[in-house]
Formats: C-alpha cells, structure tokens, sequence
C-alpha cells in the first residue's frame, strides 16, 4: 500500500475508535437533540457535476463526516446553471439537518443578485456551516511577454485601452469580476475574452498565444509555472499563496484588490441551534484532517478552516465586492 | 533509441497480471456504460474515480483510460441494434447502422465498429508515442477564429446531409440551432428562451434530444403502424465479407485523420468528430449515393472517427496539461487525484507511470478487439428477444438513460417531447441528421465567433488576418455553395429511408 493511502486509513481508524468511545455518552433524547437519527442518511449536495474541484473535496469529507455523525452521508450531484439547480434544491430543502450542500463563491453570492437569473433564493436563505478551501486568483503572462511586473502591464493598459487581451473563465466569475476590479481600480482597460467553458479554454488559449493575459486561479497555473509557461505579475489574496511563494500580492504593488474563490459547505437557514453546532464540529474536523488536507495540497488547494461565524462574514464581504462590480460586468 | 527503450519499459510494466486485468475490467466497464443510454464516458469515469483510489496510481489510471476508450465504442452497439444512441458520439452511426440492421447485417456493422475503433485508438496512439510535443503544439495554434472556421466547415456539410430536399435539411438544421440557442448566453450572460425555468438556464440536454429524436420517436414510429418491421432479428452474415473490408478501409483512413487531428484541438468533442466524418463520407466516399440505407462507410467512417478522437485528446494532456474534453477533465482529476500532474513534468517525474499508460493504451485497444468481435454474437441475440418485452426494455433504457444525465426528471420530459418531434419530423420525411449536426456545432460555433470577435474588439477582419481561418472559412463556403455550382448534382436522389 502507498505512504499515503496507509496515512489515510490510519486516520480514518483513529477516529473512528474516539468516536467509538465517545459515541453512546451523547444520546439525549428530544428532535433536534437526537440528530441525527440512527440509519437516516444525511444528503450532501453538490451543485457542480461529478470530478470537479468541488465535488472531489466533497466526497474527501464525506466519509470523515460519517464517522463523526455517526449515519450515512451521501454526496448527491445536483448540477446545472452554474450552480443555481443545486442550491435551489438546497435552500428549498427542510432545515433539519438532513440536507446539506457545497458552496462555492462566488457562484453563490452571484446567482441571486442577478435578477436575470431569477434564483428564488437569497444570500439569507443559507446558513454557513464552515469553509474549507480559498484560492486566489491570479495574473500572469507568457515567458517572454514585455511586461515584468503588474505595473508594467496596467500602464500598457491605460496607454492603449482595450488592446491588451486577457482571459477569463466565463461571464460573471471570479475571474471576470476580479478584471473589472482590476479595471476600476487602476484605470487600466483590457479587451476581455470569456472563455465559457472554464480554465482548460482559457489555459490552451494563453498557451497558443491567442490572448496576452491570463486571469485565473492559483490552483490552475502551479503546473504551468513549473513549466516555466507562464510569469506571474500578482496573486489577489491577502497573502502569498503558499504554492507561489514567488509572487507578490497585488496589494504589496499598491493595487488594492482582493479576490478568490471560496468553498465552504452550508444548510437551509434555520437549522435548529443543537444540529447546527454538531454539523459544525463535524465538518471542521473532517475538513482538518490531515489526511483530507494532504489530498487538497495534492490537488493545488490550500485548506484554510473557516468557522460558521467567520465565513457567514467573509461571504459578506464578498457579497459587497460583487454588488459594488456587477452593475459594470452585467452592462457588457 | 530513447523512446523505444522507455515503451519498452512501459510494456513491462502494463503487461503485469495485475495491470493486464484492470485493463481488461476497465474495457468491459467502459463498454457496458457505452450501452446504456445516457450515462455517457463522462459520468462513467467520474462515478467511477472514488473505487480506484487505493490501487496503485498506474493500474488506477490504466483502467479509467480503458472505461474511457472503452465507452467510445460501447456506445456503437445500442446505435446499431436498437437506433437508440449509447452516447452522444454515436448518435450519427444510427442511420447506417440500423439501417445494416433492418438488413439483417447487424453483426457486419458491429464488427466494422470494433475493426475501426482499433485501427483509430491505435494510430493515435502511434501519433502520442512520436510526435507528441510538435501534435499537441500544433493543437494551440487553433485559437478561436481557426475553430470558428472549422465550425464553419462543420455546419456547411449540412448540404451534404440534405438527402432529397435541400428545404427540408434546412428545416430541420435550422431547428437545431435554435434549440442550440436556449440558455445562458455564453458571452453576455443572458439567458435566452427560458420561459423563467432555471432548468433551461444550462440548455437542453443533447442526450436527452437524441435520445429521444432517434430512440423513442422509433419505438413511437413502429407503435403507430410507420414501419412495416422494425427489427428483423437478421443473424445472417456476422463477418464482414472481403467487399466490406474493401469498401470500410477508405472510410476508416478518413475517420482516423478527422478523429486524431480534431482530438487534438482543446474544446472539441467526440460528437464533432463522429458528425464530421460521417459529413466527409457523405461527400467524398465512392459509395455516397447508398449512404443512409445501410451503406457499411457510414458505421467504419463515423466509429472511428470517435476512438481515434478520443486517444487523440490524450495528447493535448499528456504533452500540455489541458483536458481537451470534459472527459479527459475528469480523467484529469483522476490523475490529480493519485498525485500526478498530468503534463511535460509527468513525463520528467512520473516517467515510468507516463509509459505505462501510453504502453497500456495498445494493449487497451488490443484487448477491445478481442473482447468485443466475439461478443458481437451475444449482443446481436438481443434483436431475438420478442419485439414487445425488448420494445419495454428499450423504454426503460431511454427513461434511465435521459435521468442519469443531470439525475433530473426534468431531463426525462425533454426526451418524450423530442421523441413525439422526432415522430413527427419522420413523418413529414424532415431528415433527423441536420438538427443532430446544428445541435451539436452550434454552441461550439457561437462561442468561438464571439471569443473571436472579444479579441478583436469587434472587428470582423479578425477572420481575414490569419491564413489558417481563410483557408477555413473558403472551405466552408465551397462546400456549402457546391449544390448551387452544380460541381456534383445533388446527393442521393435515389431511395433514402432516413428521410
């Protein structure tokens, strides 16, 4: 067996013995206290298709989150509209506990406050359970591209507005809402192309030569820069990325923007107090596990644990930065 | 010789009883989810991702590479038996194949498949071992305006799918594009005739639309007294004769060239390929002209067109990093998934896993001739069930197919109501392979005109600057015009059933 495979089944055993020897101590009886019940399965739904990003963390914690809770998680795939299909189905379900789903920002900060869209649900309609990954996005241009640093490229861009093409990975994602930042900000002006089908699109089209800038996610370019295919000019976070130590944050180049996709998992608003605090605990120790988190790094995805109180603030704050942009993204 | 040594190597490696067997499962696997409707490659290989994570990353690998490879022709054998689509990439092989069918040479057309789907996997396979650094480069030079020209080609061989009525080809190409039209707007984000429904904001299901448009609306034609004998449970003849094998060769040489280069261009999918070789028989093959009822070109051109495909997308991955399909993403995320980065630093990292793979993919492709040639006897019994249980059967397949899709009903209602369309349109003797073309290559040729036209800011000389597009875009229009210019009269007057 693998290093790491033995890791993982060595962790899962731990923790499946404390739960075992905690386990009997905790049965009260009452509703929400006895939650949840023996043999009735908790429904994870993931609003993206099966072998995404968000599926694969979510069936990484599932099977941690079964142990802690005791009952079957079932991870269930509820894709389609970017995401809107499953969160109708998790908001529209009964906060008992029973039915919780993956959020992702800011597909799901963006697809209420599109009245276009016609979402039935709110940003008050979830209630946040805990966030589990964070990554940055950032810009970067070919090897052998003039510019060397992300005030190079902005001056380029105000010297000859909308010449400079940059990718992003569709309307209205992280990625396009963090170039019309980007835009506001410095007074730059790129000619966006959106690349609807996500980040492959984007990669082979920066790769072929076909746009200039690439925007996307840390997580997408950790190979490319090992490759020595692309120069990063900034990562948006608040730090550097831990995958890219090398490369300043835009703020270090005195350009004041923040912007990341988030994953955090939530349920229906409403969950009585008892079930939400045990979903809590639950998730955040499945979302730390170690094992959990070493498969994440695999993958590019830096783990960063956010309890219910901190993300419910940082989706927030994101709701802002997407309500202050998205006058200008939904214009084009 | 590096590059021979490392094979080698990989051979060693691949031919393990170990890796052998997951190969051999994977294969088996990989066909089965290519029979049922509906649950296509990508949902095969994602459901399928979470039971190989303890084996070791080279068998994990080998045996999603042979499910992937393995649906590719799996997908064939409901097309050909039942008119019913496995999966998306066969949808065209119906006319043909069940027209072999109904001609009691089912086991021909199924064996033909099987012939070509190897000779495609393993030439581009070839292509992978040798030239796979210049190959996947030369993927890249496709940018958006060169693959809206390729569209462009695509959509003018409607003209050479128009049968007896050029009228009614457009009809139905043009409803296919419409239908192409409903959802978000990829570009400017609308949504477009949606009614208000967020299931539409995605689009209609493609699947759910052959599915139905071929599947069910024969089942609805046959139920309606539309056809005399739907299925004749024909065994006779399961080899291909020495004249099949003579006529299927040009066909497969044409079906690889498609297939291997359009696998090459990120963003293209199987369906494409199988469309567009299936067009170029239709206008190049000697036998055109018996195209549509049962000629054996129309299964051998399309069949392989769709496994040199998808061993061709394997390049853009291995060499570059990129998932040219949703597919390869999800066969991406496996590899991530065993730590592996697929990419030039697997080959610098990971180099004995790399060869093992490709080493693998022979042996893949080897072991779908062998499995899949004797099994055409068992698959081609099912035409003996009684035609009213198999006719149920069918119907359950559909239904199941057509949920698993998105695991919605909704996608369900979509497959009855282009079954009674598809009733229809047979009726009014409109032609099924227009909309199937427009369905599919619209979305592509929206989205790279639009791309295009973001780089350019609008500027339509964007498709006059680069060569490569010109030479497209007079490709597209030649063909296009060639009725008009009466370079060859028009296709098929004779006889044509599908029409």
């Amino acid at each position: 067996m693998r290093p790491k495979a033995s890791l993982a089944v060595a962790a899962a055993l731990c923790i499946s013995l404390a739960l075992a020897a905690c386990g009997p101590n905790n049965s009260s009886a009452g509703g929400a206290q006895n939650w949840p019940r023996k043999g009735k399965p908790v429904e994870l739904i993931v609003s993206f298709a099966p072998g995404g990003a968000v599926d694969t963390a979510a069936r990484l914690v599932a099977p941690i989150l079964e142990k802690e809770l005791g009952t079957n998680v079932e991870v269930v795939n509820k894709p389609g509209a970017g995401g809107q299909i499953g969160y109708t189905a998790l908001t529209s379900a009964k906060p008992d506990g029973y039915t919780i789903g993956a959020t992702g920002s800011p597909s799901v900060v963006v697809s209420p406050l599109d009245k276009s869209r016609g979402a039935k649900y709110t940003r008050d309609s979830f209630q946040p359970l805990g966030m589990q990954v964070i990554d940055p996005a950032v810009v970067g241009v070919a090897p052998d591209s003039p510019y060397n640093s992300l005030q190079d490229l902005i001056d380029a861009a105000k010297k000859t507005p909308s010449k400079i093409t940059a990718s992003t990975t569709g309307i209205q994602t992280g990625e396009h809402f963090a170039a019309v930042d980007i835009e506001q900000k410095t007074g730059a002006k790129f000619a966006l192309v959106h690349f609807s089908e996500g980040a492959s699109q984007a990669t082979a089209a920066f790769l072929g030569g076909h746009v200039q800038v690439y925007i996307g996610s840390a997580s997408d370019v950790t190979d490319l820069v090992k490759q020595k295919k692309i120069k990063l000019l900034g990562v948006m976070g608040e730090q550097r990325s831990e995958f890219l130590p090398d490369t300043p944050t835009f703020k270090e180049q005195g350009v004041d923007v923040i912007s990341a996709t988030a994953r955090g998992y939530s349920a229906p608003a409403g969950l009585p107090a008892e079930v939400a605090t045990k979903l809590e605990a639950a998730l955040k120790k499945a979302i730390e596990d170690p094992a959990v988190e070493s498969k994440m790094k695999a993958l590019g995805l830096q783990t960063n644990y956010l309890s219910a109180d901190e993300y419910k603030k940082f989706w927030g704050e994101q709701e802002e930065t997407v309500k202050a942009v998205l006058p200008l993204v939904a214009k084009k | 010789m590096d590059v021979v040594n490392e094979l080698l190597g990989g051979f060693a490696a691949a031919l393990s009883p170990q890796n052998l067997l997951f190969a051999f499962i994977g294969c088996l696997v990989g066909t089965l989810i290519g029979v049922l409707p509906g649950i296509g490659p990508v949902a095969g290989v994602a459901l399928l991702i979470p039971l190989t994570l303890n084996l070791e990353p080279t068998s994990a690998i080998i045996m999603l590479a042979a499910i992937f490879y393995g649906t590719a022709y799996g997908g064939t054998i409901t097309s050909v038996l039942l008119n019913t689509p496995g999966e998306a990439a066969s949808a065209i092989t119906t006319i043909d194949g069940y027209a072999m069918t109904k001609k009691g040479r089912a086991g021909v057309a199924l064996t033909i498949a099987a012939v070509g789907s190897f000779v495609g996997g393993v030439v581009a396979t070839i292509g992978l071992v040798i030239a796979a650094r210049p190959l996947g480069s030369l993927g890249l030079k496709i940018g958006p305006p060169e693959f809206f020209g390729l569209m462009v080609v695509g959509i003018s061989l409607l003209v050479a799918l128009a049968g007896k009525s050029m009228v009614r080809a457009l009809i139905s190409g043009v409803l296919g594009l419409l239908i192409a039209m409903v959802g978000i707007d990829p570009v400017a984000g609308a949504p477009r005739f949606t009614f208000g429904s967020d299931r539409l904001l995605d689009g209609v299901s493609f699947v759910a639309v052959i599915v139905g448009l071929f599947g069910l609306s024969e089942i609805l034609m046959t139920a309606t007294g539309g056809r005399n004998h739907p299925l004749t449970p024909g065994m006779r003849g399961l080899l291909p004769t020495r004249t099949d094998l003579r006529r299927s060769a040009p066909a497969i040489l044409r079906g690889t060239g498609v297939g291997f280069l359009l696998g090459l261009i990120p963003g293209m999918t199987g369906s494409v390929s199988s469309l567009l070789s299936y067009g170029a028989e239709r206008k190049f093959s000697r036998y055109r002209d018996e195209l549509g009822s049962g000629a054996v070109e129309g299964v051998a051109g399309p069949e392989t067109a769709n496994n040199a495909h998808a061993n061709g997308a394997l390049i853009p991955l291995f060499t570059l990093g990129i998932p040219a399909s949703p597919t390869i993403a999800v066969l991406m995320g496996a590899f991530l998934q065993q730590g592996l980065t697929p990419g030039p630093t697997l080959f610098t990292e990971h180099s004995e896993v790399a060869w093992a793979i490709i080493a693998s993919l022979f042996i893949g492709n080897v072991i779908l001739l062998v499995l899949n040639v004797p099994l055409v006897r068992l698959w081609t019994a099912i035409l003996r069930i009684p035609e009213k249980i198999l006719t149920a059967l069918i119907l359950l397949f559909l239904v199941i197919g057509s949920y698993t899709i998105n695991y919605s009903v909704f996608d369900v209602f979509v497959m009855i109501l282009f079954g009674v369309v598809g009733l229809a349109m047979r009726r009014l003797d409109i032609p099924l392979a227009p909309l199937v073309l427009t369905v599919v290559l619209g979305p592509l040729m929206e989205r790279s005109l639009r791309e295009s036209l973001d780089i350019s800011q609008g500027s339509f000389t964007i498709f006059l600057t680069r060569p490569l597009t010109v030479v497209l875009l007079v490709i597209g229009v030649l063909i296009a015009a060639s009725p008009l210019l009466r370079l060859r009269k028009p296709a098929a007057l004779n006889e044509d059933p599908e029409t």
